[in-house]
């Protein structure tokens, strides 16, 4: 019996495609009973999320048949009528065992190293195991994917770092002060991305934040959202001597702060650290201001820059994870009596791969 | 160690120091970026090295050993590895010994230079009284508390300039919070101000008690030194506390008074009647 892996995932295919395949939660035990009945599959697990459908099917067929009957399968599922080029893909042994430990490891996600989709793995498993359908190849297949999920995780730099503006800008604000239960917050301009940045500091705990737009109403409304205090637009700076991380998103053709108005206002601070995000284009602080002591800013390229980084870093790990994912595949199907990549007991397949 | 005494074990845990300097080096290109237990290991060695030449010579005198230069730099040197060694500790603190190190090598080097050390040869020498061994412990500590705030001072630059030019470093840095490491520099300064203000206090009683014809104002070098230091300090503080100067101001001046102590203290030394009869 070997593990067979077929799928859809936003390597293969665009969301238009996607979205028909996908599951619904609920309908997922019914639709793994209805897989085993067929026979098909001897054991069964659905993983269904916004980036990826994929049936892992352990199986006493041979390969090309199971993998034409799963396809099948997949698509009456759905009723997808329309053709199908390199959309799905299909792994064996040993690529499936492969794929299940990179989908576990975040390899191959769209934001790569991400964790969430190793929750959405558990839960799927869950699924069919509190369902019965699956069996010793997939509890083992599946288990030893979470451990070596865990080991990436523990022993390599594929998870770390954030790579979106907004917590970009929150890992700042932890290198600059002790900690955020006790800042202030100001959003000047209700833009999306300053909403977003607001909102992940709020979450990491900072104190209080007001919101000051041109437009009142919209300061109010914002400031309603986040649980802060809306002020008018002439006033910000009346305020400026108690906060300590500014985010700007207007759209003022000029700068609304330079070096020249900052200096008082930071002494009227006494020189306590100011963390200044400067989302807008074009951009709302004067690029001086970082020269001055004590202020830190911060424009958009510079936090999408670091998030970029970040993801380089991460794809610099990616041959430590695959070396630690080939040396576990091979344990595992040495262990369950298979061969590994030098001589499977069949030919592995593998139709437009995801990796 | 038998076969070694004091001086030799003291000159192996310079040695140590250096070795760890030259791999802080390495620790720094990297950017702080992972826990490295290398370098720990590295002081941890040197400080057995360093605290048995000083049990050595202790056992040989008879006494506490800070009564001469070269004990007293030795035990700042010592009190500095030893605050590092118990902070270090915890994993993510640990990448201090990257900042001490080069602070540790340049004190054991300066220590083992000729002419601080008059008793090396001596088999058991009298023991200063209860207010000389008093003062120069206080003195001794108050200089590695300075010593550790200059090496905070020294990672608060590290920190801000990533901050401001090399943001990514900053972020995946091991470094602490720049708010924390300027509250840490304050703190260190702090502390090493009331050592020296008690110290140099007990030193003056002790001087009144045995009358020595040098302790007048002006009558020894060491004596002026000391209050120009006293001085230097009592500014940062002022600076701090009173006038708000935080950050990169306050950090160059605790490693800019730190390092005027470390270059002209065996000098003031050498120069006084009291400290160098």
């Amino acid at each position: 019996m070997s593990i067979l892996v077929i799928g859809l995932s936003h390597r293969s295919s665009p969301v238009t495609i996607r979205e028909r395949f996908a599951f619904a939660e609920a309908r997922v035990p019914a639709v793994l009973q209805m897989l085993r009945e067929t026979g098909i599959a001897q054991e069964a697990v659905i993983l269904s999320t916004c980036n990826r459908v994929e049936i892992y099917a352990a199986t006493e067929l041979e390969p090309r048949q199971g993998f034409a009957s799963l396809r099948e399968f997949l698509v009456t599922c759905h009723d997808y009528r329309e053709p199908l080029t390199d959309e799905i893909y299909s792994l064996g042994e040993p690529q499936s065992i492969h794929h299940l430990f990179k989908v576990a490891c975040g390899l191959d996600s769209m934001v790569l190293g991400e964790t969430e989709i190793l929750g959405q793995l558990k839960k799927a498993y869950d699924t069919a195991l509190q369902a019965g359908h699956t069996g010793v190849r997939l509890n083992k297949a599946f288990q030893r994917a979470f451990n070596v999920a865990k080991q990436v995780r523990s022993t390599t730099n594929i998870q770390r770092g954030s790579v979106s503006v907004g917590s970009v800008a929150v890992e700042l604000a932890e290198k600059i002060f002790n900690a955020l239960n006790d800042r202030d917050v100001m959003v000047i301009g209700a833009g999306d991305t300053s909403e977003k940045t607001a909102r992940a500091l709020l979450s990491r705990g900072a104190r209080s934040i007001l919101v000051s737009n041109r437009s009142h109403d919209k300061a109010v409304a914002l400031a309603g959202e986040l649980g802060g205090r809306a002020i008018r637009f002439e006033e910000w700076s009346k305020e400026f001597a108690n906060i300590d991380i500014v985010i700007s998103s207007t759209s003022a053709p000029h700068y609304l702060l330079d070096r020249a108005r900052l200096e008082p206002l930071m002494k009227a601070r006494r020189n306590r650290p100011l963390l200044v995000i400067d989302i807008a284009v074009p951009r709302d602080i004067e690029p001086e201001v970082n020269l001055m002591p004590n202020v830190y800013l911060y424009n958009i390229d510079d936090l999408q820059a670091i998030a970029d980084d970040y993801l380089k870093l991460r794809s610099e790990e990616i041959a430590r994870c695959e070396k630690i994912i080939r040396e576990k595949a091979e344990g595992l199907l040495r262990h369950s009596g298979q061969r590994g990549p030098e001589g499977a007991g069949h030919p592995a397949l593998s139709h437009k791969g995801a990796n | 160690m038998w076969f070694a005494n004091d001086r030799h074990v003291f000159a192996l845990a310079v040695i140590v120091y250096g070795l760890s300097m030259v791999y802080s080096v390495l620790l720094w290109r990297k950017g702080f970026r992972q826990d490295n237990r290398v370098n720990y290991w590295l002081l941890l060695v040197a400080f057995g090295l360093h605290t048995t030449s000083m049990v050595q010579r202790g056992y040989r005198l008879n006494h506490c050993p800070v009564s001469n230069l070269y004990e007293a730099t030795g035990f700042v040197c010592w009190t500095i590895v030893t605050a590092y060694l118990v902070v270090g500790f915890w994993s993510r603190l640990r990448f201090l010994g990257a900042f001490a190190s080069p602070v540790l090598f340049a004190i054991g080097v300066f220590a083992l230079m000729p002419g601080l050390d008059p008793r090396a040869g001596v088999s058991e020498a009298p023991a200063p009284d209860v207010w000389t061994s008093l003062h120069a412990a206080l003195m001794s500590l108050s200089y590695g508390a300075f010593g550790l705030s200059s090496v905070a001072g020294l990672m608060y630059l590290t920190q801000e300039h990533n901050l401001k030019f090399r943001k990514l470093q900053a972020v995946i840095s091991l470094l602490p919070p720049i708010q924390r490491l300027e509250a840490a520099v304050g703190r260190l300064l702090l502390a090493g101000f009331v050592l020296l203000t008690v110290g140099l206090a007990l030193g003056a009683y002790d001087l009144a008690l045995t009358e020595h014809p040098h302790a007048r104002p002006g009558g020894d070098l060491k004596i002026i030194w000391s209050g120009a230091v006293w001085a230097l300090y009592l500014g940062l503080v002022v600076m701090r506390w009173k006038f708000a100067q935080g950050g990169r101001r306050f950090a160059l001046g605790a490693i800019g008074s730190f390092v005027f102590v470390l270059l002209t203290f065996w000098g003031s030394n050498l120069l006084s009647p009291i400290h160098h009869p």
